[in-house]
């Protein structure tokens, strides 16, 4: 009880001493009754003097100075909010207790600027904490606004805009810049991932420096060709040879002349750098700061050096890194303003693509046509039906790691991706062997299995997206699938057609013992095809061979076979059986067949290529049952229940679930007598666990009817030394122990919805009938296209989309456009 | 003899010039501080090399029948040096047998083997030329950030010119094998010239390398002046997002303050090359010692105290190998056995890892001769000389055999000892991940892992994680 009476008299103190102190900011806190009564109620018990647990001491609160005081009620604040205090078997305040407390630390708080709470509810993590009911109620009037921003550019814009001050794409300008490194990454993570909480740092100015060098060296490069300062032939570095093309008269004006270039001169190169870099024009003070820099490094280095170093430091400005959103004009009655037209017309663009805005947007930015929500609604409809100017690949960041999808607007297809988070199964990395010996990690030169599985969720993304028609429940329960698939139907047709042919006409012949007479002798019918041609010279019979034992495998069986060969230059498909589908053959299959050891084929029975797609698969619904999502949810050797169920709770169900206590060493046992399922329980159910696996483990644990290399099992195999029973090509073979695919599902706002699911599918089947479900997708198309977490303020935006995409029959593309014609989208406070 | 207590407390705080990042430091809170007590810094060099190291060749000529037996079957077993001989291409540091270890052992699956490697062997993970490959800081970055230093890591090569992992040109500055963090590729200096004029062109002597220096210190001037005004007019998170960038930018601009500050020490540092290293048709042997020249003069002087030394690389295009000092040897050729100039190509490998060693040689004997404290600079010297692809040309990753001096004040429990520890797939055995975690424990970073684990070797080892205890002490 001493501890309590310190307090009170803390308060005292506190309030006595703040009148003496003239700033505001340097105040000491004047902690109000109730505030006070709750710490000395439900806290100082365990963090007083002498019993500072988690060395939180309040009683001392009064001997900190101003930072240490706000340190000290930013945590009580968080402990208030996040309702990690006091911990459940102590007395808890009451809701209204601690809702007053909280508003008031709250209040105080960001009044005095101060506010960790406020900081760390911008991180994408902490999205989910704005009351979803609350935002959906229609209760909430607030005018929407975004805060007035600078937002760094994406790793994607960022290589754009690099590429910009090279010119336009096209006129000889690379694919990627050699000397220039992005500066920027995304977080390895499902989920959105692009924030505009992220501030330019020390990194970022250290590859700035590096990269600005290299672009300003090219940028005067060609006049100092011209000016015989060097040849190409001298670079030091003749991997790195390229002369842009497009390069401003203004620097050759500088480079080539004999003496030190005019004022008139020095301001047009400022003008040149600034259009081409910061995609503007330089105010009075720039212009005068910028030629007087330019003069000075002349003075020093010579016209070709002096103008480098103005260029390079244009280069370096932080507004290359950031798009600038502040709004501009009158503020209307909630204190917002409108997006400046300029600023809209980038904001617009980088919403939809990673390219700066197209010419018509420009001249309705520059023409008054961007000043109402209709202008908005005109140039989103417009951009969304130009197929060309966004096209590009989905996320060319990933290039190289995943098989690249050119799509029309890469930012929509980009934030399914990121949603699901499928493209992370490239960053799982698997044992080969468990992967039926043909799982390929990615590595140098290829994508893998996994980028072959990621390819395939984003066609399958892609062709719900065209149909645009109850996008988010037909993504979560499609029974029918994109696999393989390298070309258009009318094509794979063709190319089935010519092959039967062919083989309908050879297969009585003895092809196998005299190819080179059954090909003479069948020049007719071997010849006259668009999609098969035979080699001329020493590779003719090899290539015949190939291709009939190829053939002998599918059409007698009554099997359409992929209509690639496997032998092909390149071919390594050969997933099919992480769909559960019959494999396809590995090219060794026919690559000795012209060799006299070959003893001819076993009768393995391939999988029956369906030329049309999509196309239906068994024991499969939507995405979450894609082989490609369970493999990025999942770890190196085994399923991963608890990321599964999280991943459910959080983007599904809007839902929240604590942090991992760093008390927690988060580790299922080891038995290989049990299933994962019943080591996960085990080990989770003890009361400090299941408080927050409750959570998650009921909606990941259905979805063990699935391994964690995606494929579907009602057997769960006990990979161990000690388990083997045999041996399957080459591969062991474990005991086994059913699965039980049963969990449950609650918060999904209706109660006929909630309650046991007997598997994965039967869960699946029920999220993609709640509302919540779907306002859930709606919050995170809300961040990925905003860029930031939702306020409750954002109420009117997130229903307006979501009775746009109910509205319009489930398109996603009315969500888009009720998104980038909101409040949300359009003001800036 | 130099002294060097001297400068060790400016020697923190100073910094180059604008350009490259591979001689520019992250800008951390813990990069401005100096070491706690102003303690001296150990140093550590990175040498590795394309084309495989044959584990055989590492192996003392002297064992006893029945650990040539464990040789034979990878079984786990160590002696004591000093009772064996070196292999004779090891013999130039037969002077320095008393601080030698050689690791035998050690896997690398989860690397990117065989031909290239590129970051892999220092990060641990699967890495290809594309910066979006790299996952993380290599070690020899982590290290440079445990122990800071105005350059905070200097990375010299003899760049590859062909194969899939060429540069455009041996001489000058190009990405590198290091990585300073998450698609942050480092850069290397391909030349001993390249690497001096730019590591100490602070204290330039010509007249264009002044001029270079005065436009890069103008226009950091100049940015930050701006950033700085615009970060005044902001306030909040605002004010964060524009400010920090100028922070930056103004911490740079200070330890250029005080690396001009250290002018006189650094100037005294700058390596007088001999005319043969800044040939412009330099042998790749000539090309080696120059490095180390570089290396040494870097070290010493205190502008860095991680070096990583790309000793050659299966692209490059060896040439002055002694008996066949015409030919420009393709390095992928001798992995592949062929015969040049009558000479066999295990031969020619002896030939050119002899010459490493008297590189690796000549940097200790050289530390030695530099007092510090209480004894000399190699003290606190860690020197790891190993194949950046495994064990051979077409490796699996199953090998990579390390050969490390280090000094005195090493933290590592290493002794004069040939180690050969389990066998990728065996109990206890030990992945590069481990070693370079319990380098990292050692001097003071607490992290779990450093690396991806290998995922074939999980059903072996489950737990593949952390240090290697014994190594710890």
């Amino acid at each position: 009880m001493t501890s309590r009476l310190a307090i009170a008299a803390l308060t005292l103190f506190w309030t006595a001493g703040s009148v003496a102190l003239a700033e505001e900011a340097s105040r000491p806190v004047e902690l109000p009754p109730t505030v006070s009564g709750l710490l000395v109620r439900y806290c100082v018990d365990c963090h007083a003097a002498g019993n500072a647990e988690g060395d939180v001491n309040l009683q001392d609160m009064s001997t900190l100075a101003i930072g240490g005081q706000l340190d000290l009620l930013n945590r009580v604040q968080e402990q208030l909010f996040f309702q990690t205090m006091p911990p459940a078997e102590a007395d808890q305040p009451s809701d209204e207790e601690r809702s007053t407390s909280a508003n008031w630390l709250r209040t105080e708080l960001r009044r005095r600027g101060a506010s960790k709470l406020d900081e760390k509810l911008r991180l994408p993590a902490y999205g989910n904490y704005v009351d979803h009911d609350k935002l959906f109620s229609g209760e909430i009037t607030d005018a929407p606004f975004t805060p007035a921003r600078r937002w760094l550019v994406s790793p994607q814009i960022f290589a754009q805009r690099a590429s910009d001050v090279f010119g336009p794409p096209g006129f000889g300008r690379p694919a990627s810049l050699y000397g220039v490194t992005n500066p920027f990454v995304l977080p390895d993570a499902s989920g959105v991932r692009y924030y505009d909480d992220e501030t330019l740092d020390g990194g970022a100015l250290l590859v700035m420096l590096t990269n600005a060098d290299w672009m300003s060296q090219k940028q005067v490069l060609g006049a100092r060709i011209k000016n015989g300062e060097l040849k190409v032939e001298d670079l030091p570095n003749q991997q790195d040879r390229w002369v842009p093309k497009n390069y401003s008269a203004a620097f050759d004006a500088i480079v080539l002349k004999k003496s030190a270039p005019t004022d008139a001169e020095i301001t047009q190169a400022v003008r040149a750098q600034f259009a081409g870099v910061l995609q503007r024009t330089p105010d009075a003070s720039e212009l005068a700061k910028y030629a007087k820099l330019t003069r000075d490094a002349i003075a020093i280095g010579g016209n070709s050096e002096g103008l480098r170093q103005m260029l390079l430091a244009v280069l370096l400005e932080s507004e290359f890194l950031y798009r600038l959103e502040f709004g501009a004009g009158a503020a209307d009655q909630h204190g917002r303003r409108m997006l400046a037209p300029r600023e809209g017309s980038y904001a617009l663009s980088y919403a939809l693509g990673d390219r700066g805005p197209d010419a018509k947007l420009l001249q309705a930015a520059e023409q008054g046509r961007l000043n109402t929500r209709e202008d908005y609604r005109r140039e989103v409809l417009r951009l969304l039906d130009d197929k060309t100017y966004f096209a590009a690949e989905i996320d060319p960041n990933m290039g190289g790691k995943v098989v690249r999808t050119v799509v029309s607007h890469p930012r929509i297809n980009r934030f399914f991706r990121e949603f699901f988070g499928y493209p992370m199964a490239t960053r799982v990395f698997k044992d080969p062997e468990r992967g039926l010996g043909i799982y390929q990690n990615p590595d140098r030169g290829t994508t893998g299995t996994p980028g072959f599985l990621v390819n395939e969720a984003d066609r399958l993304v892609e062709s719900i997206l065209r149909q645009d028609k109850d996008v988010f429940a037909t993504l979560l329960t499609t029974d029918r699938y994109i696999v393989y698939y390298d070309k258009a139907p009318e094509v794979g047709r063709q190319i089935i057609a010519e092959w039967k042919q062919i083989w309908g006409a050879l297969k009585g012949t003895p092809w196998k013992t005299e190819p080179e007479k059954v090909i003479v002798d069948n020049k007719a019918a071997l010849a006259g095809h668009k999609h098969f041609r035979l080699p001329e010279g020493p590779h003719q019979k090899r290539e015949f061979l190939r291709h009939m034992w190829f053939f002998s495998d599918y059409f007698d069986k009554g099997v359409t076979p992929f209509t690639t060969i496997s032998t092909a230059h390149g071919y390594y498909i050969n997933h099919s059986p992480f769909y559960n589908l019959p494999p396809t053959p590995l090219p060794g299959r026919y690559g000795a067949t012209e060799t006299p050891n070959f003893k001819g084929l076993d009768d393995t029975r391939f999988w029956d290529y369906p030329v049309e797609q999509p196309f239906k698969i068994e024991n499969r619904k939507g995405i979450l049952t894609h082989p490609a999502w369970l493999t990025a949810h999942s770890l190196n050797t085994e399923t991963d229940p608890v990321r599964r169920g999280r991943w459910i709770r959080e983007k599904l169900l809007a839902g929240r679930v604590p942090d991992v206590p760093i008390t927690v060493d988060a580790k299922v046992p080891e038995d290989h007598h049990k299933t994962l399922r019943e080591r996960l329980e085990k080990v989770t159910s003890a009361q400090q666990c299941i408080k927050c696996h409750q959570y998650m483990n009921p909606l990941g644990l259905p979805f063990e009817q699935f391994d964690d290399f995606g494929r579907f099992r009602s057997q769960e195999a006990l990979e161990h030394a000690e388990n083997i029973v045999g041996k399957q090509n080459n591969l062991p073979v474990y005991e086994t122990l059913p699965v039980n695919p049963r969990g449950a599902l609650d918060s999904t706002g209706n109660a006929a919805l909630d309650g046991e699911v007997k598997d994965a599918f039967d869960l699946i089947d029920r999220l993609a009938k709640s509302p919540r479900v779907r306002q859930s997708f709606i919050r995170h198309a809300f961040r990925f296209f905003m860029g930031r977490n939702e306020m409750l303020s954002d109420s009117r935006t997130l229903m307006d989309a979501d009775k746009a995409y109910v509205q319009n029959g489930g398109s996603f593309k009315a969500v888009v456009v009720s998104l980038l014609t909101s409040d949300s989208f359009l003001y800036r406070k | 003899m130099q002294h060097r207590r001297d400068f060790f407390t400016n020697a923190f705080l100073a910094l180059g010039g604008l350009s490259l990042p591979g001689f520019l430091p992250r800008l951390s809170a813990a990069q401005t501080a100096p070491l706690a007590g102003g303690a001296t810094p150990m140093r550590f060099i990175f040498m590795h090399r394309g084309n495989g190291l044959f584990p055989k060749v590492c192996v003392p000529p002297t064992l006893g029948a029945a650990e040539q037996e464990k040789e034979k079957r990878n079984d786990a077993f160590e002696v004591d040096l000093d009772k064996h001989r070196l292999p004779a291409w090891m013999e130039p540091l037969e002077a320095h047998k008393k601080d030698l270890t050689i690791i035998q052992g050690l896997s690398g699956k989860m690397c990117t083997v065989g031909h290239h490697s590129w970051c892999s062997s220092l990060g641990v993970f699967k890495a290809n030329e594309r910066p979006s490959s790299i996952k993380w800081a290599t070690v020899d970055f982590e290290l440079a950030r445990l122990f800071p230093s105005p350059m905070e890591h200097i990375e010299l090569a003899c760049f590859p010119t062909d194969g899939g992992n060429a540069r455009g040109s041996l001489d000058g500055i190009a990405k590198g094998f290091s990585a300073r963090g998450p698609q942050q590729p480092n850069y290397a200096f391909g030349s001993p010239k390249i690497a001096v004029d730019e590591i100490f062109k602070s204290v330039a002597a010509d007249k264009t390398g002044q001029v270079q220096y005065q436009l890069q210190r103008k226009v950091l001037e100049f940015v930050a002046g701006h950033e700085t005004e615009l970060a005044r007019r902001l306030a909040g998170i605002e004010q964060r997002k524009v400010g920090n960038y100028a922070g930056a930018i103004d911490d740079i601009r200070e330890r250029n303050r005080k690396i001009d500050l250290m002018a006189d020490t650094v100037r005294r540092h700058v390596p007088k090359l001999d005319s043969k290293y800044l040939a412009e048709k330099m042998t790749t042997l000539d090309r080696q010692m120059g490095h180390a020249e570089v290396l040494l003069a870097s070290l010493i002087s205190g502008l860095t105290n991680v070096v990583s030394f790309t000793v050659d690389e299966l692209g490059h295009h060896y040439s002055g190998i002694p008996g066949i000092e015409g030919e420009n040897v393709n390095m992928h050729d001798v992995g592949h056995g062929k015969v040049i100039g009558d000479i066999e190509a295990v031969e020619i490998r002896r030939r050119t890892e002899l010459h490493h060693m008297k590189v690796m040689e000549k940097i200790a004997s050289r530390l030695k001769s530099v007092p510090e404290g209480k004894g000399t600079m190699f003290d606190n010297t860690m020197i790891f000389y190993f194949p950046n692809s495994g064990e051979t040309h077409h490796a699996q990753g199953t090998e990579f055999p390390f050969i490390v001096l280090s000094g005195s004040n090493s933290k590592l429990q290493l002794g004069s000892r040939y180690i050969r520890l389990p066998y990728w797939g065996k109990e206890g055995h030990k992945t590069l991940g481990n070693f370079y975690t319990t380098i990292l424990n050692a001097y003071g970073n607490p992290i779990e892992h450093y690396g991806d684990p290998d995922v074939a070797l999980d059903k072996f080892i489950r737990d593949q994680r952390g240090p290697i205890r014994r190594f710890l002490g």
